[in-house]
């Protein structure tokens, strides 16, 4: 597999000669592969968008290097590097039509009128535009407006495109659905797609690959199922979904499953994920999905417990609940609303709480 | 006793706005019409005008009278009023050179800084102009500011005789009006999105390119309107076309200024007046026109 983008140590300080420099990367490496919808992923303030302007050429580096298909172009200006960017708030030349805008780049490549004109159509055929190619910006809607930026930035066949939060301006539906169709332009197109953005579900939901960052550094790299099942620290398992942690201490370890022990005595097993040692101070983590709610007279079967319903937020399709496991214990847990509509369980209801060793996962504190 | 109240409310409007009105009708109307009228009489020789209807003044602009009482053409005001329209496109064009990048450069500093450049673009408004352009003579006269070293390096042997000519002039005028350019430029630069900036070179524009592509086209209303703030008292423009070009190069404005003063051909000067009114609302219709032009690409939101 070829590599389109290899980040080798890259560290960005802003003001770096003020007496309050700022340190926005901290020596950042990792290859996205060519052909892949790659996500930098993070709260703001992470250094993901400082990442993805150093790859446009907007902000030069402190330190490192940024191979583009093997060409080394940290020094490049903007304008020589072959990637084009999507920016969050669209940054349409309002002068000019969305023809006009989508034909920019092409006309700055020097392209000859005929093709540009072909290659303009073809675009905005492929962003659903191309009825509205005499308008201009201000005489769109947002998603449209999206659209057009899309197509300008595709017009001229980057290598890679830059996608910096290019949905957060969009309402929740008009967000979905450009979703599945960004995910489809990149298969489409077969151009690397480097996305920036701070919504974990949008990255799970597209992503061929995420990088999740925090305090300019990266965390993790991996597949959207890995980041979500396997994450390596305790900041990923947050960032990523819902999450119930468990701090403990680790009393016994059987091959494949860790004791731990929660609370003053309370034992919970997990998973072993290998090198740890009894004594070690760690985290268990376990999603609310993996957890099963059911009657009180159930919680002798094997993987259940007995708990106590200590609140309940309701959200439509599912509520979610705080049940009390007791010894100061607290676990969230999803139920689905019956068929009638009304919630399985009411405040201070005992209950049992259902989950395998298999779903508690140790991460190091 | 009640005091009068309109009772409609276009009609309170109306009253609201008449200080307005008043205003506006004394320093503006008023003046105008009895210009107008002045340039329709006959001059009185010790100054004023003589209650005749006469078309002399505006027959003075393009003839005169030989030895045999013939009306001939005379080129001689033309030639003054195309002598100033050139100079004063001169002096807008230098002032554009010259404003532009000083506006530019404004709107790149930081905020605090860019409110303290822009007080220092408009220092110069608190001294009177003619003590100004009197400075001018010091700098480009002979043995001058800028001789006097020349002089003394041995570089030149003459003088180099800049003072009284339309260069002196055109420098004069750029020296005047440049602040009227840089300040409408810089109000509409401010406005620009500079993501736009990012926008063109990620699109593969280099410098020029973004300039002439996204930069001038987006503060164009800016750019016309310096231009005019720059061009029209150019054209009437009258202190430094008589310090620096010595009041033998004659421009619009300094003939204005002779006929009232010193020829005391008030009906001619009034004429005159008029063709300078008449230029400058053609230029300001084709001024409303671009930025209407504007406003329906920029606004609609």
């Amino acid at each position: 597999m070829t590599t389109a983008i290899d980040i080798r140590d890259v560290t960005k300080i802003y003001n770096p000669n003020s007496n309050q420099p700022v340190k926005a990367l901290d020596s950042v490496s990792l290859t996205i592969d060519d052909n892949e919808f790659f996500t930098l992923l993070g709260p703001s303030g992470c250094g993901k968008t400082t990442l993805l302007r150093l790859i446009a050429g907007f902000e030069q580096v402190s330190g490192g290097e940024i191979m583009l298909f093997d060409d080394e172009i940290e020094n490049l200006e903007p304008n020589r590097r072959p990637v084009n960017t999507v920016f969050q708030h669209y940054a349409l030349f309002p002068h000019m039509t969305v023809a006009e805008n989508v034909a920019f780049g092409l006309e700055r490549l020097k392209k000859p009128k005929a093709e540009v004109q072909t290659t303009v159509e073809r675009v905005l055929t492929l962003v659903k535009m191309k009825h509205l190619g005499d308008r201009h910006p201000n005489q769109l809607s947002g998603g449209q407006q999206q659209r057009v930026a899309l197509a300008r930035a595709l017009a001229p066949s980057p290598k890679v495109l830059l996608l910096d939060e290019p949905l957060s301006a969009l309402d929740l539906k008009l967000r979905q659905a450009m979703r599945e169709e960004l995910k489809q332009l990149q298969k489409e197109t077969g151009i690397t797609f480097v996305f920036v953005t701070h919504d974990q579900e949008e990255a799970l939901a597209m992503s061929d690959r995420i990088a999740v960052m925090s305090d300019g550094e990266v965390q993790q790299i991996g597949g959207p199922t890995d980041i979500y099942e396997h994450p390596v620290n305790r900041f990923v398992a947050d960032f990523i979904g819902d999450t119930n942690f468990l701090d403990g201490e680790i009393v016994d370890i059987k091959d494949d499953l860790v004791t731990c022990r929660i609370g003053s005595n309370s034992m919970y097993e997990a998973e072993n994920s290998g090198g740890h040692t009894v004594g070690d101070h760690v985290t268990l983590f376990l999603r609310p999905e993996k957890i099963t709610l059911s009657d009180a007279s159930d919680a002798n079967q094997p993987d259940n417990r007995p708990g106590k319903v200590a609140n309940i937020v309701y959200l439509g399709n599912q509520a979610a609940y705080t049940v009390d496991m007791g010894d100061g214990v607290e676990l969230v847990a999803q139920a689905r609303p019956r068929e009638d509509g009304k919630l399985p369980f009411a405040i201070d209801e005992p209950l049992a709480v259902g989950f395998s060793a298999r779903a508690l996962r140790v991460l190091v504190q | 006793m009640t005091l009068w109240m309109p009772k409609t409310a276009a009609g309170k409007r109306w009253l609201g706005l008449a200080p307005s009105y008043i205003v506006i009708g004394i320093f503006m109307l008023i003046p105008m019409v009895i210009m107008g009228v002045f340039s329709f009489l006959e001059p009185n020789p010790y100054g004023g005008v003589m209650p005749e209807g006469s078309v002399a003044a505006y027959v003075k602009l393009f003839f005169e009278y030989d030895l045999e009482d013939n009306l001939v053409f005379n080129p001689g005001y033309i030639n003054i009023i195309y002598r100033s329209f050139q100079l004063s496109i001169g002096a807008t064009l230098l002032c554009l050179a010259f404003g532009f990048p000083v506006a530019y450069y404004i709107t790149l500093q930081p905020e605090h800084k860019r409110n303290f450049y822009i007080f220092l673009i408009t220092i110069p408004f608190w001294t009177n102009l003619l003590i100004r352009t009197f400075a001018w003579i010091i700098i480009l006269g002979r043995g001058g500011v800028i001789e006097m070293p020349l002089l003394a390096a041995g570089i030149i042997e003459d003088s180099l005789r800049m003072m009284y000519t339309d260069g002196a002039i055109a420098i004069g005028l750029t020296y005047s009006y440049l602040p009227l350019m840089v300040l409408p430029i810089y109000a509409s630069l401010e406005k620009l999105d500079f993501r736009l900036l990012e926008a063109a070179t990620d699109l593969y524009a280099n410098r020029l390119e973004v300039m002439t592509r996204v930069v001038i086209p987006l503060c164009k209303p800016g750019i016309i309107a310096g231009c005019i703030l720059v061009f029209i008292p150019c054209l009437g423009a009258f202190i430094a076309p008589n310090l620096l070009g010595g009041g033998k190069k004659l421009m619009l404005g300094s003939l204005v200024q002779f006929q009232f003063a010193s020829a005391r051909n008030w009906p001619f000067g009034a004429a005159l007046s008029m063709l300078l009114l008449a230029v400058v609302v053609v230029v300001l219709i084709f001024y409303a026109r671009a930025a209407k032009k504007q406003a329906a690409i920029a606004g609609e939101g």
